[in-house]
């Protein structure tokens, strides 16, 4: 009876040690940088079945829409730029050109996915960013016909360029592109809650059981999370900063958020973050919208805001000032409390 | 007492590695979470089931609302303990400070638990 007694309580004793928790969690390195995706509530083989389809897709998209390895988009980029046409057969790249051509516009021209070339002057079109400050010459000549989305015309399956220095660079698209993709597959295949990390751009499905996804935000300058926030379902978040990809010289720092209105890396800024509602268009606006933002001068960015209907962002400028709007305000934890001086709310 | 001799004289081998197995694993991890790191955040349970995290290594009060009302939560640089609370026993108060991961103190009438956390658990995934 004493030894029956024993075994009970030892049994209860480890079941307290077990932590509950149902989420299945895989990772992979696509696109550069790394893909997390957790699956909560679904048996291990469904999850790792589903989560391998996402990972071939991205795969697939990686080697489709990759700006400067071999891929479609550097074929196209090498056809325009030996003035040739370049004829696809293929309904989604046209698609995807078609949507680049609209959020560049709406976006003031803060977003150029058109700027390949002045990106790859930069140092930037290598796995890690070579130390790569182009002339001002160079930069001179290049921004004196910068080239922009409507430069190239799409009739039927023929593509053209009227721009020499026209290079399709959708390194500022794609990663959204691939969540809105993995929405897809996962609803096509009944799931229900998941998280899918795209290098710091992130999409909500459904909530972890009973709450909701929680994402840290990262502090730009200290290894931390400056806050964190709950991403409802079909919310996806994006981020902005110089602190990823970058490189120094002589103390100042060149991240690869190419302003293209000067040439030159955008200064003003270290981080911008955005969270973008519920629409089969949510990955891509986080991961397009997250540019303008941080690119635009101090005074343009509540405007830009405005017209791209974001309703919900944080810019951490470059002298850590920190402009946030109402709602993000009253969504976010800070981690550290921060000074009345340092936030301003808008 | 008598039972416990009583067993000591009839256990059989195998009773006796059963107890001294299930005593080994006990005292490891007993001793494994003896030697616990001090934490890095501060997670605060809140009565309508909200969770909020906020760096140890500040120093900050804050005021969280609870089941009778507010209670004042005090961080310093490391540690963190309940400073006020509406509860008419303040067991909460007088549990002092807690600085090492899974450290807790729970206000049960106010609902309100305050934890240290290594950091793993404070998001699910991290924007950068």
């Amino acid at each position: 009876m004493l030894l029956r007694n024993f075994i009970f309580f030892f049994l209860i004793f480890l079941i307290g040690c077990g932590k509950e928790d149902n989420i299945h969690h895989y990772k992979d390195y696509i696109f550069g940088t790394i893909v997390d995706i957790k699956i909560h509530g679904e048996t291990k083989k469904k999850s790792t079945q589903i989560s391998n389809l996402i990972f071939d897709d991205f795969q697939r998209l990686h080697s489709y829409l990759h700006p400067w390895e071999e891929s479609l988009i550097s074929q196209m980029n090498h056809s325009l730029s030996q003035k040739e046409k370049f004829i696809v057969d293929d309904n989604e790249i046209i698609r995807i050109i078609q949507e680049n051509k609209e959020l560049a516009k709406k976006s003031n021209g803060y977003f150029n996915p058109a700027i390949g070339k002045l990106i790859a002057m930069w140092g930037f079109h290598d796995e890690i960013a070579t130390q790569s400050i182009p002339t001002s010459y160079q930069l001179e000549s290049f921004m004196e016909n910068i080239p922009v989305m409507e430069n190239i015309i799409i009739s039927d399956n023929e593509i053209i360029s009227k721009n020499i220095n026209f290079q399709l660079d959708l390194g500022g698209y794609a990663k959204g592109y691939a969540l809105d993709r993995a929405k897809k597959i996962l609803e096509n295949n009944g799931i229900s809650n998941a998280l899918i990390n795209i290098g710091g751009n992130i999409i909500a499905i459904g909530k972890r059981g009973e709450k909701n996804w929680v994402i840290g935000i990262q502090h730009p300058r200290k290894p931390t999370a400056i806050a964190t926030i709950d991403l409802l379902p079909g919310w996806s978040i994006g981020t902005s900063g110089d602190y990823q990809r970058y490189f120094v010289v002589s103390g100042k720092r060149y991240s690869h958020l190419i302003d293209p209105t000067t040439g030159y890396p955008a200064t003003n800024s270290q981080s911008s973050t955005i969270m973008i509602p519920p629409s089969n268009k949510s990955g891509v606006l986080s991961d397009v919208y997250s540019k303008p933002l941080f690119i635009a001068p101090k005074d343009k960015k509540i405007n830009i805001a405005q017209k791209l209907l974001i309703d919900f962002y944080m810019v951490i400028l470059n002298d850590g000032q920190i402009m946030i709007s109402d709602e993000m305000n009253k969504s976010i934890n800070w981690v550290e409390s921060q000074d009345e001086e340092t936030v301003t709310i808008y | 007492m008598k039972k416990l001799l009583l067993f000591i004289k009839q256990a059989k081998v195998g009773d006796l590695l059963i107890i001294i197995f299930a005593l080994g694993v006990i005292i490891y991890m007993i001793s494994k979470s003896w030697n616990v790191p001090n934490g890095k955040y501060l997670k605060i349970e809140m009565y309508d089931n909200q969770i909020k995290f906020f760096s140890i290594n500040q120093s900050r009060k804050q005021k969280i609302p609870g089941l009778l009302g507010n209670s004042e939560i005090s961080i310093d640089n490391g540690k963190a303990r309940f400073a006020k609370s509406p509860c008419s026993k303040k067991y909460c108060i007088h549990h002092g400070w807690v600085s090492k991961v899974n450290q807790t103190i729970v206000c049960l009438p106010n609902q309100i638990a305050i934890s240290i956390t290594d950091g793993n658990e404070i998001y699910d995934s991290i924007n950068y």
